[in-house]
């Protein structure tokens, strides 16, 4: 140990210190920054016993920030779902509740229940044409109300395809930005240079792709790090792999959704390949496009086939004459469908024109029958054309209430009334939304759980750093003492030689 | 008599040798802040009157000056990563323009404009070409060192050889039909797996692997790999070209590791031969999951800066950031590191007091380790010259004086006339 060497080792002191309180400032100015890690600077002494600092660490939580990238996507995914389906409800509902007589019974199940009254009290009244008219308006009302339900399903879908193709373009993007990011981090890393801050970039880029599709990630020896989604499939590896989709321009009940590509395999969309993701936005958004807005779009096909076959026209003669459609039909109906669903049906619902005075029809034929086929015979009931008939009315309302069968894709029960089916279907909706509502209320607190917990463990902790810049305060003052004491002792050399 | 003048003789020697001393210290002195500088030394031997006689006194003193050249001297931390400081025995081993070798321990070297690294006293660092590195047995081969020159000017790539890919493959996939198989690359060929890979060809040219697997039985799969330049327009079957390699892949019914089948052995397009290791891959009850992958080789890129590893390797550090060894920087040492004659530019040169040059590599035996981003500073202490410089100045104020009375003395005899 030299004077020399006294002097260069608390000047090298004075420069680590330096060093250290400059990253604590910076921990200081990020405390408040989401995604940012304490930084800790990496100390070494050297052979002579000079400090110096080596590099910079972070505090990291990698198990946490796992488990943080999993309840992401878990949690947008069932976000989108609620969301879609909330769509419908309100739809339904809030027409429901408006004001608007137009849309006073947009649920088919409170429109089937107006219409079964308005039947009723025609049937109290068989020859009072303003009953007749209501009863009309409330098939009418009826056939609206199941256009507009398929037309919200079909928009629904819509939008979750356009939703799709916007999560995609996101997922580009933010690949895009991690290959730059990952690419600076290995050459840092290998330069042995800070690279805490663009680490805690690469974690919010992560977090960021975790909402869009679930991810699963490798790290390399060398700091480069890949990614897959949670089924497998290679979404970046070096460079992005190329994450495609084919938007659908637009939706009816028959239209399939396309799906989504990564890597050349297909991860999004049906039919469910081996390695199809599982959670994350794009997948809740396939699930609402291509399974639940489509069973819900069976339902209500399958109600508008219940109606046609409750109120369709019997041969009434015995000359063997098909049944046919009566009050409702659809365009290219010749006869009364029988069980079994007609994708897009209810789109396609209309009160038949026959019985709209509008249309140049005659509203008594309700009453009277002959709605299928005006002027042919067979399918009269009111034969002797007396103006209190009430029997066919009657048949009416109880063939609402009348079980029939339903096609086993719809999932609802298989014999049941068609008033009764179109209630269950709306409870349905209204049972798979509250679930996915529940799931997701569940996920976001495990989220904001996970968050807070991985920012306890790798944020900054104010109270820390404070005493850290009080300890580097004294190290700085006890380095600049050492400084001062070996220039005093150099004084003292030179006072000898002067004498 | 001869006392008296052997008086003079005595003293002016004395002066002399203390005028050495004070050359000495004044040399370290203006030295102390020299980057490489040894701590010049004044060593003091009697010189005997050749008439003396035992019981006589009267002798003088001569001085032999040397460089403490193997005294380590303080490592302080610069910024420039071609900074480089030796802990440990062994000097760098550097060239003028002529291209005479000179040992040194000054390594403040910085690329020129030809990327060669050169010390501040203007000599070139020399090393060993990354592929003709010495063997250990390889004692005194300067002839085959040659000046290090960092490619700047030059784009760098390595072709993929070798990789591993550590996998799970799903015990419960479902088997795949003979005809369905990746392998046969149909339109509709199914797959229970799939991952990419991203190797080099010879030109450092990305080629990206589509590789498949499709379990055929139980606990056998079919493992193939593709170009993903050739996929089917979106991606997927089939490719434009056959499968580079099919291999069957069996795992152990008992624990799910592997049985056989790795490593898988393919030829890069427009590469060399690559041996992919699945060794460790399972086949467990749990999804397809990649649990590691790794490739050798690079991509085509530019120089970003160079890095040294404690055992002297100079890698270039690419702007793709992988990095290729350039270099092994060699160390040299002689037997007697003492006796080496100093030149001018903190440099050493051999010579029949200190023995052969000999060199090996850094962190070797009898070699010490390089230190990037270090210098090491000079051995000098400005306190311990100080006071040296007090006590030769004192010595030589006593030797005046020992001067002065021998001519007072003899003044004295003068007078007696």
């Amino acid at each position: 140990m030299t004077l020399s060497l006294a002097g260069l080792i608390a000047n090298e002191s004075l420069g680590a210190v330096s060093a250290q309180t400059g990253i604590v400032s910076r921990n200081i100015s990020g405390a408040s920054v989401q995604g940012y890690s304490a930084k800790i600077p990496q100390l070494v002494t050297s052979d002579h016993g000079t400090p110096s600092i080596v590099g910079v660490a972070r505090q990291a939580d990698s198990a946490l920030l796992k488990s943080l990238l999993a309840a992401n996507a878990e949690q947008a995914g069932s976000t989108a779902v609620s969301d879609g389906l909330r769509r419908i409800e309100q739809f339904l509902n809030v027409a429901l509740d408006g004001p608007s007589a137009v849309d006073s019974s947009a649920s088919p199940a409170a429109a089937i229940s107006n219409l079964s009254s308005a039947l009723q009290a025609y049937s109290a009244s068989p020859n009072d044409p303003i009953a007749a008219d209501n009863a009309l308006a409330r098939a009418k009302d009826l056939a609206k109300s199941l256009n507009g339900a398929s037309g919200m399903i079909q928009d629904v879908r819509q939008q979750a395809d356009q939703s799709i193709q916007q999560s995609v373009a996101h997922v580009n993007d933010v690949l895009a930005k991690f290959e730059r990011v990952n690419k600076d981090i290995v050459v840092g890393m290998a330069a042995k240079a800070d690279v805490t801050d663009m680490l805690d970039e690469r974690d919010r880029l992560l977090s960021e792709l975790s909402t869009e599709i679930g991810i699963a990630t490798v790290q390399r020896p060398s700091g480069d790090m890949v990614i897959y989604t949670d089924g497998g499939v290679t979404l970046f590896e070096m460079t992005p792999r190329a994450v495609s989709f084919q938007p659908t321009p637009s939706f009816a009940a028959a239209t399939p959704g396309a799906g989504v590509q990564i890597d050349g395999v297909r991860v999004v969309g049906a039919p469910n390949s081996q390695l199809a993701a599982r959670s994350g936005r794009l997948v809740g958004l396939a699930q609402l496009r291509d399974e639940l807005a489509p069973r819900f779009q069976t339902q209500v096909d399958e109600v508008a086939r219940g109606l046609v076959q409750a109120f369709s026209e019997s041969d009434q003669t015995g000359s063997g004459a098909p049944t046919l459609p009566g009050l409702f039909t659809y365009d290219g109906a010749t006869v009364s469908p029988g069980p079994g669903a007609i994708t897009g049906l209810a789109a396609r619902i209309i009160v038949n024109p026959t019985v709209d005075p509008a249309q140049g029809g005659d509203s008594s034929r309700l009453r009277d029958g002959g709605a299928s086929s005006p002027g042919a015979p067979e399918y009269v009931y009111n034969a002797t054309g007396a103006s209190g008939f009430s029997d066919r009315l009657l048949q009416l309302v109880d063939a609402l209430a009348a079980p029939q069968a339903f096609d086993a894709a719809a999932g609802l029960r298989l014999q049941d009334s068609v008033a009764s089916f179109a209630a269950d279907s709306m409870g349905w909706l209204a049972a798979q939304r509250q679930q996915v509502e529940t799931k997701q209320t569940f996920q976001s607190a495990v989220v904001n759980q996970t968050s807070q917990a991985l920012s306890n463990a790798s944020g900054v902790n104010l109270d820390d750093q404070m005493s850290k810049m009080l300890a580097l305060e004294n190290s700085y003052q006890a380095s600049a003492k050492l400084l001062a004491a070996v220039n005093a002792m150099y004084s003292t050399l030179f006072e000898a030689i002067r004498v | 008599m001869s006392t008296t003048f052997g008086l003079f003789n005595t003293s002016v020697m004395g002066m002399s040798a203390q005028s050495d001393a004070l050359a000495a210290v004044a040399e370290n002195i203006a030295n102390s802040s020299t980057v490489g500088y040894k701590e010049a030394t004044t060593h003091f031997l009697t010189v005997l009157n050749g008439f003396q006689n035992s019981g006589e006194f009267g002798g003088g003193v001569t001085t032999r000056n040397r460089y403490e050249i193997p005294t380590q001297g303080a490592l302080q931390s610069t910024s420039s990563a071609t900074d480089l400081a030796i802990h440990g025995a062994g000097f760098f081993v550097v060239s003028d323009d002529s291209g005479a070798t000179y040992l040194t321990r000054a390594g403040s070297f910085a690329p020129d404009a030809e990327g060669r690294l050169v010390n501040s006293a203007g000599y070139y660092l020399m090393g060993y070409a990354a592929d003709g590195a010495p063997s250990a047995s390889s004692t005194n081969s300067l002839t085959s060192m040659s000046v290090v020159r960092i490619r700047n000017d030059k784009l760098f790539a390595t072709p993929t050889t070798a990789g591993a890919l550590t996998a799970n493959l799903p015990a419960g996939a479902t088997v795949v039909a003979p005809a369905a198989l990746p392998s046969t690359n149909g339109a509709g060929a199914q797959f229970s797996a799939k991952t990419s890979i991203t190797v080099y060809d010879n030109l450092g040219a990305p080629v990206i692997l589509d590789v498949f697997f499709a379990k055929t039985g139980a606990n056998t799969w079919e493992a193939s790999a593709f170009n993903k330049a050739d996929a089917a327009p979106g991606g997927g079957f089939p490719y434009a070209n056959p499968a580079l390699v099919t291999q069957t892949v069996a795992f152990d019914p008992a624990n799910g590791n592997l049985l056989s089948g790795s490593p898988i052995s393919l030829s890069v397009p427009g590469g060399g031969t690559m041996s992919l290791d699945i060794a460790d891959a399972t086949q467990l009850g749990a999804a397809f999951s990649v649990q590691s992958v790794n490739v050798n080789g690079n991509g085509a890129s530019s120089v970003r800066e160079v890095m040294f590893a404690s055992d002297g390797t100079l890698s270039y550090l690419l702007e793709n950031g992988q990095s290729i060894p350039a270099y092994k920087i060699g160390l040299a040492n002689v037997n007697s590191p003492v006796n080496l004659t100093s030149e001018s530019g903190n440099v050493f040169v051999a010579n029949g007091d200190s023995g052969q040059v000999f060199v090996g590599l850094p962190g070797t035996a009898g070699f010490g380790r390089i230190l990037s981003s270090k210098l090491e500073s000079s051995t000098v202490d400005l306190a311990t010259q100080l006071s040296s410089m007090i006590v030769a100045q004192r010595a030589f104020t006593a030797n005046s004086q020992s001067f002065q009375v021998a001519s007072e003395i003899l003044q004295v005899l003068n007078n007696l006339k």
